[in-house]
């Protein structure tokens, strides 16, 4: 590729096609994703999708350093406990299990996906598809269900980037659960593609732990197809990063299948979470129920944006959305767009979205009973984002997601 | 016990309690009583520290020891609890968890070490048949879906649990029938000791007679205006509070 392919390119994007250049082993398919994402761009606040998460001002000054891990100690996982059949992406690089592969279940290192349909117009996914090298498989076999979690630890440690690509299968009448944790304090840009299918009667459950350093930049990407009387579950919890984005893309493509996309942020300096999800609805008599918890103290700030898109065929859809904002102080922000488009008329869909500070009559209550000011605080804290973690069906995952929770409060 | 001296509140810029005295010796249950708007509940959250209700001049004293300087936390350290007029409900927040919380949290105030949770469970088990509260309304999140009789049976588990040295109870006996005023007769009863002090906010003599008290005062446009035995109560209840607003 000679000369750049972006008009007046910052620091980060010259730094980007320099890397992509000098590999030798692209394909074409991501020559072309390249060169997308080179006319699309780091999406700024001028692009509607984007406008609370500027990841353009937040990565214009960044200069690009080496892309490579150096080898970094790495603690044992938060969800060690629950013996999970762990699996490692460091800086993009993954690295498999060394024990005995359970029955049932299939994994690998495949090459990346070349495009994915629904996020053609993704600046961000398009990069992903562009930069990233091999992506992790995983694969749990018709009816087969574990004991055991699945782990997949996202560990980024430069300055630099990581891409990364996960495509996982839950083959029919399936049940699994897959916890992701998003770790280290690399001061660059991480991005991960989720690209899943819940085949017919399968149950899945997704936890996503974000817990990066403060300087991190993470956008952490789910593109799930659900199929006839599937289940998901999803809960997130993110305490970390500079600037975070975790989005679900969940569409319906047959009928009777449910979905709960659960989220709680906690932030808290300067730090920005996003969480933005749209579920389209295609098949009918689907059902979506969506809970969105955000604290944010200091100058922080939370978004939300939750869509249900429901086809004229997505008669009997029952979806439900409810976003709560927690300000903790008067410089902390929150940002909601909880979003209807509906082609159906036989439908049940509702979204509702509130914000406020701690109750002043419930604090006084707990402290009258003996509770100083921060442990009141905190409970109602803990109360407040209570209802995301209670929702967790898993004892072990509620537990580790409750105790993360009461990490942030005694470290912030 | 607690002394209250020449007190003067205000909250939101407006004077709500206007010179108030009133004297509650230890082993003693005094009620007050009085029409709407003289400053009862004032006199409830000024005692316990609620913010917002500033005290301009006077002093409240907890065994001589001036608690208007005191967070509200503190006080509730030194053994002073209120069972409040109308109790919170809190979602999220698991009830036994919260009440041991808070337990623990007073006895490590006063130097003394954590109750297990072997033991409070008895405890609150004990108090519980006590206030007739079931074992599933103590394992639902606080006072949530509670009607307002069975909030006001949480408030009372709580007084018979933390044991306090001096309660303030703030018309608790509103909205309750007559078996749950026997019952908060019973939680007061069982407490009353030598040690302890009660002030006893109400509108009606009512629940005067399941809690007998040692005096009754008069509270009317923030001061008290009379103070008699028992009979008062029932004096007011025959002739009203009419007159004592106009005197004021």
């Amino acid at each position: 590729m000679a000369g750049s392919l972006f008009i007046n390119p910052t620091a980060f994007e010259a730094g980007l096609q320099a890397a992509f250049t000098a590999r030798s082993t692209t394909s074409e398919g991501q020559a072309a994703a390249f060169e997308r994402f080179a006319h699309l761009r780091f999406p700024n606040r001028r692009v509607e999708g984007w406008k609370w998460s500027d990841f353009n001002a937040a990565l214009r000054a960044r200069a690009l350093a080496n892309d490579e891990a150096d080898d970094i100690a790495i603690a044992p996982s938060a969800f060690a406990a629950l013996a999970p059949l762990e699996f490692r992406v460091v800086d993009g690089k993954i690295e498999l299990p060394a024990e005995e592969m359970p029955d049932g279940l299939r994994y690998g290192i495949m090459d990346p996906v070349a495009t994915i349909p629904e996020l053609e117009t993704h600046p961000i996914a398009t990069l992903n598809v562009a930069m990233t090298r091999k992506a992790l498989a995983i694969e749990v076999k018709e009816g087969a269900s574990f004991a055991r979690p699945i782990l997949i630890r996202h560990i980024n440690t430069g300055a630099g980037f990581g891409f990364a690509q996960t495509m996982l299968r839950i083959s029919a009448k399936a049940k699994a659960s897959v916890i992701e944790t998003y770790e280290g304090v690399g001061a660059g840009l991480y991005s991960h593609l989720l690209h899943m299918v819940v085949r017919d009667g399968a149950d899945f459950t997704r936890t996503v732990v974000q817990e990066t350093g403060p300087e991190t930049i993470i956008n952490a990407i789910a593109a799930v197809k659900m199929e006839e009387a599937a289940r998901f579950a999803q809960t997130g919890l993110s305490t970390g990063g500079k600037l975070s984005r975790h989005e679900t893309h969940l569409h319906f493509w047959a009928p009777d299948s449910s979905a709960t996309i659960n989220s709680a942020a906690l932030v808290s300096g300067v730090r920005h979470s996003d969480f933005t999800s749209e579920v389209l609805h295609i098949a009918p008599a689907c059902k979506a129920r969506q809970l969105h918890k955000g604290v944010a103290r200091d100058k922080a700030r939370n978004v939300f944006q939750g869509k249900f898109h429901v086809k004229r065929k997505a008669q009997k859809t029952d979806a439900r959305m409810t976003a709560n904002a927690l300000l903790l102080s008067d410089t902390a922000e929150a940002n909601h767009k909880p979003e209807l488009q509906i082609y159906a008329d036989d439908v049940e869909c509702a979204h509702g979205s509130t914000s406020g500070a701690l109750d002043a009559d419930a604090l006084f209550y707990l402290r009258q009973r003996g509770l100083d000011e921060n442990q009141a605080r905190a409970l109602l804290i803990e109360a407040f984002v209570g209802e995301v973690i209670d929702n967790v069906e898993d004892d072990g995952i509620r537990g580790v997601l409750a105790a993360r929770v009461s990490n942030w409060l005694a470290a912030s | 016990m607690l002394k209250i001296n020449n007190l003067h509140v205000t909250v939101g810029g407006g004077n709500i309690i206007n010179g108030l005295n009133l004297q509650i010796p230890a082993g003693e249950v005094h009620a007050v009583m009085g029409p709407n708007g003289s400053g009862k509940s004032t006199l409830s959250y000024t005692v316990a520290g609620r913010a917002g209700y500033e005290a301009t001049s006077g002093s409240v004293t907890l065994d001589g020891e001036n608690i208007l300087d005191l967070t509200p936390d503190e006080r509730a350290a030194k053994g002073l609890f209120l069972s409040f007029q109308h109790p919170m409900e809190i979602p999220g927040v698991q009830t036994m968890s919260f009440i041991r919380t808070a337990l623990n949290a007073q006895r490590k105030a006063r130097g003394e070490g954590g109750i297990s949770a072997a033991d409070f469970i008895r405890l609150v088990r004990e108090k519980a048949k006590l206030v007739g509260l079931d074992d599933a309304k103590i394992k639902r999140p606080f006072n949530v879906g509670f009607s307002g009789g069975e909030k006001k049976r949480m408030e009372m588990l709580q007084m018979a649990i933390f044991e306090p040295h001096f309660a303030v109870m703030d018309e608790t006996d509103s909205g309750l029938d007559i078996d749950a005023l026997k019952m908060v007769g019973d939680v007061v009863n069982n407490l009353r000791g030598p040690q302890r002090g009660f002030l006893v906010i109400t509108h009606y003599q009512r629940l005067l007679e399941y809690i007998k008290p040692d005096a009754v005062h008069v509270l009317a446009a923030g001061k008290i205006v009379k103070s008699g035995g028992p009979d008062l109560a029932r004096a007011l209840e025959k002739s009203g509070y009419e007159q004592f607003i106009e005197a004021a």
